[in-house]
């Protein structure tokens, strides 16, 4: 049987700390050019997902398969450099390196330059230096002035709480994925930063061509991106579809809402 | 009363404390008749007066009170310095006689430092109730001074302070400034008595011309600097021009210096290179290291094999079991070349430790490799217990570094230039960056697209490389090798270098390396006090200043700076809104601990 081959697919991925299953069974997959939201209230595994997608936790069981290719049990950075980039829930930036410096560590996995090169800046180190820079300014440009300019050469750490969170997007734009996977981009922002970065979702498909993973509480987000909602709670998927059809379901709303007292 | 009674009570406390403690570990008797400027001025004198001294500068300093920054005013300053010179002396006084009341002797079986001698100093020869009361007077006089030194205003403080400084530093190095006037032609009798300390006349003029020069300075050296400082940023020309000025400057010092001099600086050198490797290990990459001595032993044990050095034995000179009869300037390649290897060696098995952890493994296989050079069971190769010698002298032009301190300088200086030139272009490169990002944090490195495997490997074998050079330049520099060489405080001095220059700065590095083994390797008086003096320095260092005598830029981004952009960024462009939120809470969420990334 000819299956139609997804850009990322999990199946059957259980994942257990001690008797907690954070997941359990868990299959779904992402096309290509597709933004797939993830809901689900706290604890439901959506972060812990993401973990064993990027390699930081290893799945207990399922495969997981990116272009057709198994990725488990790979280093993250193997898996960075495949084209998976990913964001964290709280902001994980390099806090003492410059801005445009974050921005060109995520080049790093598209370049080679060893230690003779770098020590003898070659030629060929020289020009592939100019277009670390290069590349890493496009990423930054992708959130408009807002990284650029004087701040490129500011630590990261002195930048806004907002800014920080697009930093940290750069810097995966910058390593030059297939998939962006977002882990709760608009916490702890303003509403019109939130209202922004649903725009620079909008974007990130259909300007740069990426497929994005959107791990995502605020709901106005959720309607305004999604192409299809997964619905996850204990670990499992529960539902799954459009926007309409997912915030309808009865599970959904059991999950976030609770059982109906019995009475 | 600008000063708290209570902290210049609990100040005189600290300052008594403290005297008792330099009494009692034996560095007033020692140095009583270190005659610094005239007969009177004595290091052990100058020694009575610091406590004190510090112990009121230290109080006088400004305080924040319901968030305002006060300064101490001068009238204040001197009151609270007294004060805090009365505790002091009252402490060090009441000290003093109950160490009379109690018997000298009896203190003797544990302090034993303590005599009669030490009561006299202290007390002047006047005898105890009339020499106790000189004595606080003099600590009252040291508190004063301190007021004065941190309260007076800074036109006058600055340049006295520096001239004060000026006339120690030349009153310390007695023993080597007039021999380097001497063999640069200059006879100095009014500036130096015979084997002594500088003449009051000599102190007096090195006073002036230090404070003039910082007055000078102060008027227009800092404009100079900026105005070289923007040439070299904007001309490479300039920058290469300095450099070979500097270059140049490095290359006539030990002509100037003399020889004593020189062999000071040829091992301060060594340790320049051991720290240069270290700081790429500890200072980019973050890899705690303490056992870096094992590529100190290596290079200097693998240079006298490959050499062709024999082992010591009690029946004579023997051949290692292995051997090579090279000439120095190919084998030292093959060294650094092995050391790297052994770099991975060592780093394999660590890679999955952090922090303490790693520091523990990594003191655990520098103890093995110093176990090993000591051992019978590695006698036949490298000598164990009695080790080896007749290590090349690595004769290259005519010079001979084994042999010749300024020769040896030479090729110090070559191997500490090329040392630095490598690990200053590995931190601006693509590597530097990779290891920055996996020091501020490992996991979000790897999941951007570092390998961290591969460049804490990298970091180990690099840092070893380098290392190893250090090993190889000591074995040229001694000739023969012995266990007792390659003991654990290596590995630690060499830390205390990089943490005292300051993490990740290569200049930090020289630096370091000049106050911990230039300055004790010039003042012979404290060899019996380096272990204290070291403690201290860092200790003072990590209160004073914890980035480092020179710190990396990074680890010191000012927010003052970046605030003044941010500022004249937002009131001209568009919005800078949510800005004020980072620059209140520095480094913010990201600075703290970490959490998990879950």
């Amino acid at each position: 049987m000819s299956e139609p081959e997804h850009l990322l697919q999990l199946e059957g991925v259980a994942k257990h700390f001690g008797g907690l299953y954070a997941l359990s069974g868990l299959s779904l997959h992402v096309d290509e050019g597709e933004i797939v939201s993830v809901i689900g209230p706290n604890g439901a595994g959506k972060s812990t997902m993401f973990n064993v997608i990027t390699g930081l936790y290893e799945p207990d069981d399922g495969t997981i398969r990116f272009r057709g290719d198994g990725i488990v049990g790979l280093a993250p950075n193997r898996i960075t450099k495949l084209g998976i980039a990913r964001t964290f829930q709280t902001v994980h930036l390099f806090p003492n390196m410059t801005i445009l410096e974050n921005a060109m560590v995520g080049q790093h996995c598209r370049t080679r330059s060893g230690v003779l090169g770098s020590v003898l800046r070659l030629p060929a180190t020289r020009r592939e230096e100019e277009q670390i820079r290069e590349r890493a300014r496009k990423a930054l440009a992708f959130f408009g002035s807002r990284l650029a300019g004087y701040r490129e050469d500011q630590p990261a750490f002195a930048l806004s709480y907002a800014n920080r969170r697009r930093l940290e997007m750069a810097r995966a734009l910058a390593t030059d994925p297939a998939i962006v996977m977002l882990d709760e981009p608009t916490a702890g922002m303003n509403p019109r930063e939130t209202l922004e970065l649903r725009d620079h979702i909008v974007r990130m498909r259909d300007e740069l061509g990426l497929t994005l993973l959107v791990i995502e509480h605020d709901m106005r987000v959720v309607k305004g991106v999604s192409d299809r909602v997964i619905a996850l709670d204990y670990g499992r998927k529960i539902a799954e579809g459009s926007y309409d059809e997912v915030a309808n379901d009865p599970q959904v709303i059991e999950a976030y809402l609770g059982t109906k007292a019995v009475g | 009363m600008g000063v708290p009674t209570r902290s210049i009570v609990r100040a005189g406390l600290i300052g008594g404390v403290a005297a008792i403690f330099i009494a009692l570990v034996g560095l007033y008797t020692k140095f009583a008749t270190l005659e610094l400027v005239g007969e009177q001025i004595t290091l052990g004198r100058l020694m009575i007066v610091a406590p004190a001294l510090v112990a009121a500068y230290a109080v006088t300093r400004p305080r924040i009170v319901a968030g305002e920054r006060r300064v101490v005013s001068l009238r204040d300053g001197l009151i609270a310095g007294a004060l805090t010179g009365l505790g002091t002396g009252i402490v060090f006084a009441a000290g003093t006689w109950f160490a009379d009341l109690f018997g000298v002797d009896r203190i003797r079986e544990v302090f034993i430092s303590v005599t009669d001698e030490l009561i006299a100093f202290l007390t002047f020869d006047k005898g105890i109730p009339g020499g106790l009361v000189i004595l606080i007077v003099i600590c009252i006089v040291g508190g004063v001074v301190g007021g004065f030194v941190r309260t007076a205003p800074e036109p006058i403080r600055k340049p006295a302070a520096v001239g004060v400084l000026a006339v120690l530093l030349f009153g310390l190095l007695q023993r080597i400034v007039p021999i380097a006037l001497v063999e640069l032609g200059y006879d100095a009798d009014w500036l130096y008595r015979a084997g002594s300390g500088l003449t009051v006349l000599g102190g007096v003029v090195v006073f002036a011309v230090a404070a003039i020069a910082d007055i000078l300075w102060n008027r227009g050296g800092r404009r100079l600097k900026d105005r070289v400082r923007q040439t070299t940023e904007t001309a490479p020309a300039a920058r290469l021009g300095l450099f070979l000025v500097l270059v140049a400057i490095l290359a006539i010092l030990p002509l100037l210096l003399g020889s004593v001099i020189s062999e000071t600086l040829g091992q301060v050198m060594i340790y320049v290179l051991l720290g240069l490797g270290l700081n790429i290990v500890v200072g980019y990459a973050g890899l705690l290291d303490l056992g870096y001595v094992a590529f100190f032993a290596f290079g200097a044990y693998t240079t006298g094999l490959l050499t062709g050095a024999f082992l010591n034995t009690t029946t004579g000179a023997a051949q290692p079991a292995l051997s090579a009869d090279l000439n120095f300037y190919v084998a030292v390649w093959i060294v650094a070349l092995l050391a790297a290897g052994l770099g991975l060696l060592i780093g394999a098995p660590v890679l999955r430790l952090r922090g303490d952890y790693l520091a523990i493994v990594t003191l655990g296989l520098g103890e093995i490799v110093s176990v090993i050079t000591a051992s019978k069971w590695a006698q036949p190769l490298i000598g164990g217990p009695q080790g080896m010698r007749g290590v090349t002298k690595a004769e290259i032009f005519g010079l001979n570094p084994q042999d010749n301190p300024q020769h040896f300088y030479y090729l110090a200086l070559a191997f500490v230039l090329l040392a630095a030139f490598v690990s200053w272009r590995l931190s601006t490169s693509r590597i530097g960056r990779a290891w920055t990002a996996m020091r501020e944090d490992e996991q979000v490195a790897d999941a951007t697209g570092i390998s961290t495997t591969k460049f804490k490997l990298l970091a180990f074998a690099m840092g070893g490389a380098i290392g190893s050079l250090g090993g190889a330049l000591f074995a040229v520099s001694i000739g023969s090798l012995t266990p007792a060489s390659f003991e654990i405080t290596v590995s630690i001095t060499a830390l205390a270098v990089v943490i005292l220059g300051g993490l990740g700065s290569i200049p930090g590095v020289v630096v370091g390396a000049l106050v911990l083994i230039g300055l004790p390797g010039l003042l012979r008086e404290f060899e019996d006090y380096r272990p204290l003096i070291y403690g201290g320095a860092l200790v003072a260092i990590m209160i004073l200043r914890p980035q480092g005598l020179i710190p990396n830029v990074r680890r010191t981004r000012e927010l003052a700076e970046e605030e003044v952009a941010q500022d004249a960024w937002a009131g001209g462009g568009p919005s800078g809104e949510g800005e004020a939120v980072a620059a209140v809470v520095p480094g913010g969420s990201l600075g703290g601990e970490r959490e998990d990334l879950e």
